[in-house]
């Protein structure tokens, strides 16, 4: 029974309102915040299993020298041959999986486990491996290298 | 309502609403609306369940647009497409872990709303339509259930589909076939993938909009039906639908919601592995809850019943369910006409009783061999 | 006697005759011996004749008289058997590798018909355990024909030889399998079924041929077991890394001057098996313990050197159980993955640096590789924490909803009482 009066119960009216539209607007506002972040693409625009850029720069590899780097979560050879070019090749030796290295005084990629060694295109020329190393293909845009399967 | 001048806002709101109003004529719809009433007795509390199903749709359509900004249906890249979304796309992992979650309410809530219908008798005449419209909606829920769950091309969702779509193919002359429109070739490939993939975003979405808007309407022209035992008892008084009974069906679609934000950040949807169809199937491969109960009879039937292959009795039974369900209004007469119908009602509960009994079974960690 | 010369002068005696082989070729040499051999049906000169329609030899134009002398081209026995024309019949064991040596050792005649072909087997052959014996009239060990066979030889390359790679394990268990063959030369007689356990044979089995059988270690025609210090740079073919590190290693010296045979000390000389970290340990599979005494520097190094792999290897282990729960949460761990496979690199090297024998050496790469899992382990838990900072934002959204809840029931029981009272 409204035995306070209009007044009273016309304020408790409004408040109520308020705190209704108040509160499911927060809420709605706490579903839109979400969906708003999530339509506007992300600083990483692919999946990292097609294409990576990566984090090392054109300008940071010497010629005749390599690195190893990540790429779909495996290691990946990156080397710089005198002449300047960039090569990509899966690290992996075709083997028993160990990770390869470049010797550079003999321009060579080198497998420590049995002493398997490939050229720098990735053909096993001597030892265990049975299959060469795939190559991955490698754009340079200005300084930023990006890596991308053959 | 209110008695006290509104303010300048409102007005200007108003103003704006109606001159919309006069083109577009909602008017005589805000009237058929505001007539629209909810019977209140015993058993009101369960007219919520068909709004719930509704909204939690909703939610479905909307997670799964977004989902589709970054999903790559392609054996290659859906995998990591969801890793992406999970990983790196900001709140990624709660629009995912929503639509994962989202989906078996959804289908649990489908199910109860179903079973309300049924045991308060809502199928009697007029409402044979509905009821015949909601059993199809249901066969489709199971369908988004069952492709979706292909998409994000983990091991245990590969292998499922695998085994799923073993079953169709012991239907005898069109069974290998229809196998093969499923996958898409013959075993499950990136072909089925795509399949699955149009079959979840457009065919069935498509079918749904079509039968959910013929189940809308028939609710709308007949409105809420009384059960017959609140029909001799007489009922409470009604409820307006607009704004009372809607202000309830949204507490309980803030509660939906909150609870799946909760499932999202407590118990995320798993990612698995990447499918690798050369891989030996993993133990304990089973499919998603709604279908243990089938699966697991499936694995009860002997190899041969009087000469014919087992799983092909229990597909046929299946169906012979699903036939009989979708025409509960056109074989229980009785019901139009008043009377109870308790055979039916039992056989229902005894069908509840044992998909429930298969389902328990199926979940239950394996067994050692029998004897050898 | 210069078969090489007889060839193009026994070929010109051929031509008038009519061939009556069942090759049709004109060109081919006539060869009565395999006719009459094959015609007798005899189980002791049959089989031979036989056995020619896939030799190398008879391939190449070499016939029967190019070994036994004679004449081809008579089909009488006297005449074709005559030792005017050179027939020596079945030559003994100790004629055999000077016999096949003469073409085989000769490079000009070689080059003729493989130039890639090598022709020192012969001086390899003196030089090895099979060579010496039979030098000193010891028939009972393997010559040419024994491995090769006489009659039949079938290339190397073609994989029913008995010599091609994936055969030759067998081939040299004909007679190192024999338990009173050995006996008799006091060698053992288990060595094959030893190597069938060693992983190089398990390698071999799934398909690896780079894996070493008898020859590999051996030697081919040379045959001899390495000498002990030698074992090493036999391994080290292959095991590069880890013989380096063991000829600078204090033990190199000392396991020679003990006349212990290098790697084979460890790791025994066929029936190889993977080495696991227990070699340093103090139990059954230990082997520092038959020369260091419980408690000298020796003894207290190894223990000191498997403490440090256990430690590396099961802070990797731990590290990649949290990585990989992360990961199975959808999280993006590639990076730290990555990162976490250098601690397994440093791994493999740490158990290769035990090879230097010093502790510190050891201790170097190790501290390396747990340096690389602490980091990894920060970041998979930053990744998990991840999942905690989520739930701590999902508390905030349920006290919004929680808040439009209780805003909405409210407004419903003020409706329905406002509705009652009127």
């Amino acid at each position: 029974m409204a035995h306070t009066g209009t007044a009273v119960d016309e304020n408790r009216r409004r408040w109520l309102t308020w705190l209704l539209s108040t509160s499911v607007g927060a809420t709605i506002a706490s579903f839109v915040y979400p969906i708003a972040r999530y339509v506007i693409p992300p600083a990483a625009s692919e999946p990292s299993e097609s294409e990576v850029e990566l984090d090392v720069k054109a300008s940071d590899i010497a010629p005749g020298s390599a690195r190893i780097v990540p790429f779909a979560g495996r290691a990946v050879l990156l080397l710089k041959t005198a002449a300047g070019e960039l090569k990509a090749l899966t690290a992996t030796c075709t083997h028993l999986a160990c990770t390869v290295q470049y010797r550079s005084e003999r321009g060579d990629i080198w497998c420590a486990c049995h002493n398997g060694t490939y050229d720098t295109n990735g053909m096993n020329v001597s030892g265990p491996p049975p299959r060469p190393l795939t190559k991955l293909e490698v754009n340079v845009r200005g300084d930023k290298i990006v890596v991308r399967r053959a | 309502m209110s008695s006290a001048a509104p303010s300048p806002g409102t007005a200007r709101l108003a103003a704006a609403l109606s001159w919309i109003g006069d083109r577009i004529g909602w008017e005589d719809l805000s009237h058929v609306a505001a007539k629209k009433e909810v019977p209140i007795h015993r058993y009101t509390v369960f007219y919520y369940l068909g709004g719930m199903a509704l909204f939690l749709f909703s939610v479905q359509v909307a997670t799964g647009i977004l989902l589709l900004l970054y999903y790559r249906p392609s054996a290659t890249e859906a995998f990591e497409s969801v890793q992406y979304i999970m990983a790196e796309v900001p709140f990624g992992w709660l629009v995912r872990s929503i639509h994962s979650w989202g989906a078996n309410l959804f289908v649990g809530v489908v199910v109860l709303h179903m079973l309300s219908v049924f045991f308060l008798k809502a199928y009697r005449e007029p409402r044979e339509i509905t009821w015949i419209s909601g059993a199809l909606l249901l066969f489709l829920t199971l369908g988004f259930g069952f492709s979706g769950y292909l998409l994000p091309w983990n091991t245990l969702a590969f292998f499922a589909t695998r085994v799923g779509t073993d079953v169709p193919a012991q239907i005898p002359w069109i069974g290998p076939l229809l196998s093969r429109i499923l996958r898409g070739g013959a075993d499950v490939t990136g072909a089925t993938l795509s399949r699955f993939y149009g079959i979840h975003v457009a065919i069935l979405p498509a079918t749904t909009t079509v039968l959910l808007g013929l189940h809308l309407v028939m609710v709308q022209k007949h409105g809420m039906s009384v059960p017959p035992s609140i029909e001799r008892e007489g009922t409470r008084g009604s409820l307006r639908f607009f704004p009372d009974f809607l202000m309830r069906d949204m507490v309980g679609w803030l509660a939906a919601v909150g609870m799946l934000a909760a499932l999202a950040a407590f118990l995320p949807w798993e990612l698995g592995k990447k499918a690798d169809p050369f891989s030996p199937a993993p133990a304990g491969i089973r499919p998603e809850w709604y279908f243990l109960s089938m699966f697991q009879a499936l694995k009860y039937l002997p190899a041969k019943i009087l000469g014919i292959p087992g799983e092909l009795v229990g597909v046929v039974f299946f169906g012979l369910v699903a036939a009989v369900l979708v025409t509960v209004p056109l074989l229980d007469r009785g019901a139009s006409k008043g009377r109870s119908s308790p055979w039916w009602n039992r056989l229902a509960v005894l069908a509840l009783v044992g998909a429930a009994i298969l389902t328990v079974l199926a979940l239950l960690p394996a067994r050692g061999a029998g004897p050898a | 006697m210069r078969f090489v010369a007889a060839a193009p002068l026994l070929a010109a005696l051929a031509a008038p005759l009519p061939a009556q082989t069942a090759s049709t070729r004109p060109a081919a040499p006539v060869n009565n011996c395999i006719e009459c051999h094959l015609a007798l049906d005899d189980g002791r000169v049959s089989p031979p004749a036989k056995s020619m329609k896939d030799d190398v030899h008879a391939k190449n134009g070499f016939t029967c008289v190019f070994c036994h002398g004679g004449d081809a081209s008579k089909d009488d026995q006297a005449l074709a058997h005559d030792p005017r024309k050179g027939f020596r019949g079945k030559p003994s064991p100790r004629e055999i590798p000077e016999l096949c040596g003469k073409c085989h050792a000769d490079a000009e005649l070689m080059k003729r018909y493989n130039p890639g072909r090598r022709v020192d087997q012969l001086a390899e052959y003196r030089s090895s355990g099979h060579g010496k014996a039979l030098a000193e009239g010891d028939t009972a060990v393997a010559q040419c024909a024994s491995c090769h066979g006489a009659h039949g030889i079938l290339p190397v390359k073609d994989l029913r030889s008995p010599v091609a790679s994936p055969n030759v394990a067998k081939t040299c268990n004909h007679c190192h399998g024999d338990a009173k063959l050995m006996g008799s030369h006091k060698l053992p007689s288990d060595v094959y079924a030893k190597y069938a356990k060693s992983v190089h044979f398990k390698a071999r089995e799934k398909g690896d041929l780079s894996a070493p059988t008898c020859n590999s270690c051996h030697g081919n025609h040379g045959a001899v077991p390495p000498e002990v210090g030698s074992v090493a740079n036999v391994c080290g073919t292959c095991h590069v890394v880890f013989a380096e590190q063991f000829k600078l290693s204090p033990h190199w010296e000392a396991f020679k001057d003990m006349g212990l045979p290098g790697c084979v000390t460890c790791h025994e000389n066929h029936a190889i098996l993977k080495p696991s970290d227990a070699y340093l340990a103090d139990g059954p599979q230990g082997r520092c313990g038959s020369c260091h005494e419980k408690g000298s520097p020796g003894a207290v190094a190894a223990a000191t050197m498997l403490a440090e792999l256990t430690r590396l290897d099961s802070e990797t282990r731990e590290t990649k159980a949290i990585v990989r729960r992360a990961a199975e949460a959808g999280m993006e761990v590639s990076r730290v993955q990555f990162e976490l496979g250098k601690a397994d690199e440093s791994l493999v090297k740490a158990r290769a640096d035990v090879h230097l024998f010093r502790v510190s050496a050891v201790q170097k790469t190790v501290g390396d590789g747990l340096a690389v899992a602490r980091k990894a382990r920060k970041d998979g838990q930053k990744a998990l924490a991840e999942l905690d900072y989520r739930r701590r934002g999902l508390v905030v959204s349920l006290g919004l909803i929680a808040l439009a809840i209780a805003a909405l029931i409210l407004k419903i029981r003020d409706i329905d009482r406002r509705r009652a009272s009127k």
